[in-house]
């Protein structure tokens, strides 16, 4: 385990300096848009968080924290605070590779592809397209986390923004339930596929889905997955722990010890592998952390993607 | 010998709501914890209990194996929330050495 103090204080430092708590600067990491051609002008904004363009990043990081922990290296954390972050930022953006920075920019078209697809008037806009802090916020770092989502909040207030899409648990729990309660900012927050409308034969498949705990417990919208499927003809297996009693996938736990998050994530894939079915998981670090795991696994989009 | 201090809970009303007292120690949250350790986190809500603050601080490493997964708050039959204590307690200790 590393010491708690020096992950959260290069976290903060890091979303201080860049908005990103990873230290990587926006432009490196947003770049998925660029050739989707999406209006600038929509009853909704599209509002990413930024956190499928990180997964590539937290993998990579995570597998030197991996490396280090236990060793005379983990107690060296405490001088990275000391490195300006686009420096430490831009070090990991090299080392991460660019198929997997490819994937995570693919899972985003498809979700513009449905939404399309499903008649939804939306907007994409770069600027105002920000980390949510909500790392900050699930470490403790409330002072940190109050101002940076204020200035997000704002941000979107000052354009005229009312409503959002958000893609991930993450960052719609931020949004929907700590924007309005710590900013002071409402906006209206759905789900990407709490506004699908997509239709489809029947396909026989049968998939196992992997609640996030921030959907299936925090924001009871697990029914809504379950009912997009149902409508292109899938079904979903029923398993112990889900929806509102779903088990975490140990991801959060991933930056302070990941060997507690392998041992957590090993357990929920046993369960999710049990009815044999494809896993379908909607939350980039749940996804990723499966696939880690070396279960059979996809993001929602990219199963939904392939059947319209 | 561990100090008890009698403003803890008055002290954390700042980092969380005031829950504790609604805890009657039946372990259900430890039971269903994914961490399975320690009695993990009923531990960490008695020491909030009887004001054991230095108690919290020596263990408090401990608080950030917490993975905010809710299991415990959406289980407890005392609605004692104890997922939130947790993240109550972080900030409290991340005040804490950021003051020190
Ligand atoms: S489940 Fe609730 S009442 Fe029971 S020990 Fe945990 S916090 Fe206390
Ligand atoms: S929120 Fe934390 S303490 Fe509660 S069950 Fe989940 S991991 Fe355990």
């Amino acid at each position: 385990m590393f010491n708690p103090k020096d992950i959260i204080e290069t976290l903060a430092n890091n979303v201080q300096q860049t908005a990103s708590p990873f230290g990587i600067p926006k432009f490196m990491v947003n770049t998925w848009f660029k050739h989707a051609s999406l209006p600038k002008k929509g009853e909704y904004l599209l509002f990413t968080g930024l956190m499928y363009q990180f997964t590539p990043y937290i993998e990579k990081s995570t597998q030197y924290l991996e490396k280090y922990e236990g060793t005379r290296m983990a107690g060296l954390l405490k001088y990275a605070r000391h490195i300006p972050s686009y420096i430490s930022g831009i070090g990991l953006a090299m080392i991460t590779s660019g198929k997997e920075k490819k994937n995570a920019g693919q899972t985003l078209k498809n979700i513009c592809s449905l939404l399309k697809k499903s008649k939804v008037d939306f907007a994409y806009r770069p600027d105002l397209d920000n980390y949510s802090g909500i790392l900050l916020y699930d470490m403790g770092d409330q002072k940190g986390f109050v101002a940076h989502a204020k200035k997000v909040a704002q941000k979107l207030q000052k354009a005229g923004i009312k409503k959002i899409i958000t893609v991930d648990p993450h960052t719609a729990y931020a949004l929907k339930e700590l924007f309005p309660k710590y900013t002071g900012i409402n906006f209206e927050v759905k789900s990407y596929f709490e506004l699908l409308n997509l239709k489809s034969k029947d396909c026989g498949l049968e998939v196992t889905i992997h609640d996030p705990c921030f959907f299936g417990r925090y924001l009871k919208l697990s029914d809504v997955p379950r009912k997009v499927l149902t409508n292109l003809g899938i079904s979903a297996s029923d398993i112990r722990n889900q929806g509102e009693f779903t088990s975490c996938c140990g991801g959060p736990a991933e930056s302070i010890s990941p060997s507690l998050s392998n041992e957590i994530m090993e357990k929920r894939a046993k369960e999710l592998e049990e009815p044999g079915k494809p896993i379908i998981a909607y939350c980039p670090i749940c996804l990723g952390n499966l696939k880690k795991s070396g279960a059979n696994v996809e993001d929602l989009s990219t199963l939904l993607v392939r059947h319209i | 010998m561990s100090l008890v201090n009698l403003d803890f809970a008055e002290e954390l009303k700042e980092y969380s709501e005031d829950t504790a007292l609604e805890c009657f120690n039946c372990g259900t949250c430890a039971a269903i914890c994914p961490l399975v350790h320690d009695n993990f986190p009923r531990r960490m809500i008695r020491y909030v209990q009887i004001g054991a603050r230095q108690k919290i601080l020596e263990n408090s490493d401990e608080l950030w194996r917490c993975l905010h997964c809710g299991l415990c708050t959406h289980t407890c039959p005392r609605e004692a929330d104890p997922g939130e204590i947790i993240l109550g307690l972080k900030r409290f200790v991340v005040a804490n050495f950021r003051r020190s």
